[in-house]
């Protein structure tokens, strides 16, 4: 049994370690208003170099973390030159994308060079613990905080003393000021991606010595355990990141005190929540206000959307209706009927992230809400599995928009979060809320696919009612998208101050959005559930949030039939080239990297 | 106030600019001479901070000539065009607002690296503005209107400029600041610096400038020497009528 002190220690340790994310985070967006979501894949990286300098260089431990250093700065770099600065002009939420993008290439390379299973990272450090008051403490907490510290102090002599850092400072201020007083900006960028780089790499490299293990899981972790210290800090204030990371790691050591481990991730996120809902700017921002213009704007491009005639996509309609009936594999069917499921997810989000421009990386809760409502009605009380599904998806669009409501004053890249954030706590809520949903153990045994009493056992039967129901929604959307509705929806996107002048609720509409968004997500998360047969809380994760936002903004953001073609073209393509399954993530990040940078309206066009 | 035309310091010729599908500019073609102060009249919407912008390289012209010291500045990056001797005193003054006073007059000699000459110029501003001594220290963001025009103008000659572009430098002060920053504006020019200043209060900036153009809704409808145009009815027309046309 640990004391408080001990329990103290852990966390502020922890925190320092956070910090060093954080306060990337917090550079990178002071200078380029933008979240950085590839922090965490860096701090990965700088995880596996350690590893190799430590196990197979053997290398002195100061050497260890210099080296881990130099190599995560210049992945920084790198990020900054190829990744980023293509974009400068582009609409605001496109180098957040692109960030996304290249944390799935940059983890699933780690993956694929040293595989997903977890690795012991020695510290290097003798294994002593010294007695202090109540609780101990051993050489390797004593590490992180003197690297920790030494950053901090390092960075404030960098920023304070230095002229580069004068320039720092300033062009996180005013980007423009500081282009007319002749600092270079993309230097100032290339600087604080090194900077936030060097730190995130050595915080992976601690991180693995702390806990003496590394897997790959590590990334997306780290990401948002540094969104939610910088947003608590405020995002783009460098010392708020360091006390919102030293808060959130005592937050999270206190909360396993009481409540236990699997409870750690939940605190964290909604801390994050509550900070965004009731002070977006950060608990020590005087403003209670989101920072203004620079978040908003959505990833619409403009754009002539390609007009497929209607006859066109009857004839679509028709011939995939009968495909079962010709001579297609079993495989053929399987692969279309994940694109169907994958379809009415990007025809909800592409509506919500699309239409209305709200840019959500949690979606995946939707189907998870829909999948654990309809799997337990159908389970536990025998509701038959075509009104069980039915009522995942109101369960969905009911929970769905109550959860994010709280976030409708939200804007820009703190939309992103907070739906990130909320999809994390549905995953949490379920692994921990054990008496309802089996916590990590799952529900299996969830009844097939049934219609008025008949089994949908056949791959035919369950081909044709996935792409029913998906032809239903699309069409359902496509009215909407032609009515009154559907213009108030794209004004709130193009410009909700406009939009709120011109007396449009954006509360109610946003609501709309979501209420009919998330329907369709959870029915297609109810019909995964029992055609799947067992589902648990990592069943519906946020890679597959991304997957979406690819395959919608592939499709062309808002754009209906984009949305099913992309969902087509990214299920189907990996399978006609047979792409090894553990490539794919990898294709996924390439072509989310290649169509902002390229092709940022999509195959079809946006609307 | 001189009559002699001086060598050309700054030229824009024939400038189009475009904001997507809108032009903002229609052949633009002005002229600061060497050693003038050069005022551009207009109302809101003329363009005149796109004027600034394409000076500065915040915006690039879809065609036109912009040279300076008989070079073109096309192509150029803001911080080279700062380089090559144009300072800047924003719209709105766009103070570094978390940085002290002394920091921000410093950012504006950015681009030198000669640091004692840059202290003795920090001296040389506190005799210019000596309202700042005392509030070197404080967070530029707290001060009032008048004292950022003040940093403002101070940043902006840090950078030893031989041109200062200033965007409504009068905008939002009161009558007795207003005075005292077109005072500021002859003394600096009288040091040798040219100026290029955009503005709205015409009756005011006439007063101190050498030459004046009145650009309306993109287009120099009038220009010539200040004391030829402060008593043109042509003026105060132009002037209300772009003010109409925003
Ligand atoms: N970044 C931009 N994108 C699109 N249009 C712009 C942009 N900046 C300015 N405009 C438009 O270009 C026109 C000229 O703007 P500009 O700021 O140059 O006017 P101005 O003469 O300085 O006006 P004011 O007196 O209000 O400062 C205006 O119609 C404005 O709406
Ligand atoms: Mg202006």
């Amino acid at each position: 049994m640990s004391s408080w002190l001990d329990y103290t220690i852990n966390g502020l340790i922890v925190g320092n370690v956070y910090a060093l994310v954080a306060v990337g985070l917090a550079l990178i967006f002071g200078v380029s208003r933008l979240i950085n979501f590839a922090q965490g894949s860096i701090y990965l990286v700088g995880a596996y170099i350690g590893w190799v300098a430590v196990v197979q260089l053997h290398t002195p431990l100061p050497l260890t973390i210099i080296f881990v250093a130099a190599v995560a700065a210049l992945v920084g770099l790198i990020i900054e030159r190829f990744g980023l600065r293509p974009l400068q002009n582009s609409v605001r939420i496109a180098p957040l994308l692109a960030t996304i993008g290249i944390s799935f290439v940059l983890d699933q390379l780690v993956m694929l060079t040293f595989s997903p299973n977890p690795r012991a990272l020695p510290s290097q450090l003798p294994d002593v613990r010294f007695q202090v008051g109540g609780g101990t403490i051993g050489p390797l907490d004593l590490l992180i905080a003197g690297v920790g510290i030494s950053s901090a102090l390092l960075l404030f002599v960098f920023l304070r003393y230095t002229k580069l850092g004068w320039a720092v400072r300033a062009a996180s201020q005013d980007r423009d000021a500081a282009m007319q007083m002749g600092v270079d900006v993309n230097r100032v960028n290339q600087t604080v991606f090194g900077i936030a780089a060097a730190l995130g790499g050595v915080s992976g490299l601690l991180v693995g010595m702390y806990y003496n293990q590394i897997d790959t899981a590590m990334s997306l972790q780290a990401t948002l355990k540094g969104v939610v210290a910088e947003v608590v800090g405020g995002a783009g204030n460098v010392p708020g990141a360091v006390v919102g990371s030293l808060l959130l790691g005592l937050v999270e050591s206190y909360g396993v005190a009481v409540f236990g481990t699997s409870y750690r991730n939940l605190f964290a996120f909604l801390l994050l929540v509550v900070v965004l809902v009731l002070r977006p700017n950060g608990l020590f921002a005087s403003a209670r206000q989101a920072p203004p213009e620079p978040l908003t704007g959505t990833f619409i491009a403009p754009s002539r959307p390609v007009r497929i005639p209607r006859w066109g996509l009857a004839v679509a309609v028709a011939l995939f209706g009968i495909l079962p009936l010709l001579p297609v594999s079993f495989y053929v069917l399987q692969t279309l009927i994940n694109a169907w499921l994958l379809g009415m997810l990007a025809l909800s989000l592409t509506l919500v992230a699309g239409t209305i421009g709200q840019v959500s990386l949690g979606h995946a809760a939707l189907l998870a809400i829909g999948a654990y409502t309809s799997a337990l009605l159908s389970l536990t009380l025998s509701v038959p599995v075509g009104l069980a599904i039915i009522a995942g998806g109101l369960m969905s669009a009911a929970l769905g928009t109550l959860l994010i409501s709280p976030s409708f004053r939200l804007r820009g890249h703190y939309v992103s979060i907070a739906t990130l954030a909320i999809g994390e706590i549905v995953s949490l809520v379920i692994l921990n809320w054990e008496s309802v949903t089996r916590g990590p153990i799952g529900i299996s045994g969830i009844p097939p696919l049934s219609l008025f009493g008949y089994d949908l056992i056949s791959p035919a039967s369950v081909y044709w009612f996935a792409f029913a129901v998906m032809v239903v929604l699309a069409l359902l959307q496509a009215r909407l998208l032609g009515s009154h509705l559907g213009r108030s929806f794209r004004a709130i996107r193009d410009d909700d101050i406009a939009a709120r002048a011109y007396g449009i609720s954006l509360n109610r509409y946003k609501s709309l959005a979501f209420i009919f968004g998330g329907f369709a997500a959870g029915v297609s998360g109810g019909i995964a559930a029992h055609l799947y047969s067992y589902i648990n809380h990592e069943t519906f994760n946020t890679q597959q949030s991304i997957l979406a936002l690819t395959v919608v903004i592939l499709g062309g953001l808002g754009n209906v039939v984009g949305a099913i073609v992309g969902a087509v073209a990214l299920v189907g393509l990996p399978e006609i080239f047979r792409i090894a399954a553990e490539y794919r993530i990898l294709i996924y990040g390439i072509v989310l990297l290649l169509l902002v940078r390229f092709r940022p309206q999509g195959l079809l066009g946006t609307i | 106030m001189t009559t002699s035309a001086p060598e050309p310091l700054l030229a824009l010729s024939d400038v189009n600019t475009f904001y997507g599908q809108a032009q903002v500019h229609f052949d633009l073609s002005i002229t600061v001479g060497r050693g003038h102060i050069v005022c551009l009249l207009g109302g809101n919407a003329s363009g005149k901070s796109t004027t600034m912008k394409i000076i500065l390289g915040l915006v690039k012209p879809r065609s036109g000539e912009v040279t300076f010291d008989g070079a073109s500045l096309i192509g150029l990056t803001t911080p080279q065009i700062v380089r090559r001797g144009i300072a800047s005193v924003p719209e709105a003054r766009r103070l570094f607002a978390d940085m002290s006073v002394r920091e921000n007059i410093l950012m504006g000699a950015f681009v030198r690296n000669d640091r004692d000459a840059v202290a003795q110029d920090l001296d040389r501003m506190l005799t210019l503005f000596p309202k700042l001594g005392q509030r070197l220290s404080q967070r530029a963001g707290s001060l009032s209107g008048g004292e950022q025009q003040m940093v403002a103008m101070a940043r902006a000659l840090m950078s030893r400029p031989s041109l200062i572009v200033m965007d409504e430098p009068t905008m939002g002060l009161s009558p007795l600041y207003v005075d005292r920053v077109l005072e500021l504006i002859r003394t600096i020019n009288q040091e040798g610096v040219s100026v290029f200043m955009v503005e709205q209060n015409a009756s005011l900036a006439l007063e101190i400038a050498h030459e004046a153009y009145v650009l309306q809704t993109g287009k120099i409808v009038l220009s010539g020497p200040a004391r030829a145009l402060k008593d043109d009815p042509r003026v105060r027309d132009a002037y209300l009528g772009g003010a109409e046309a925003a």
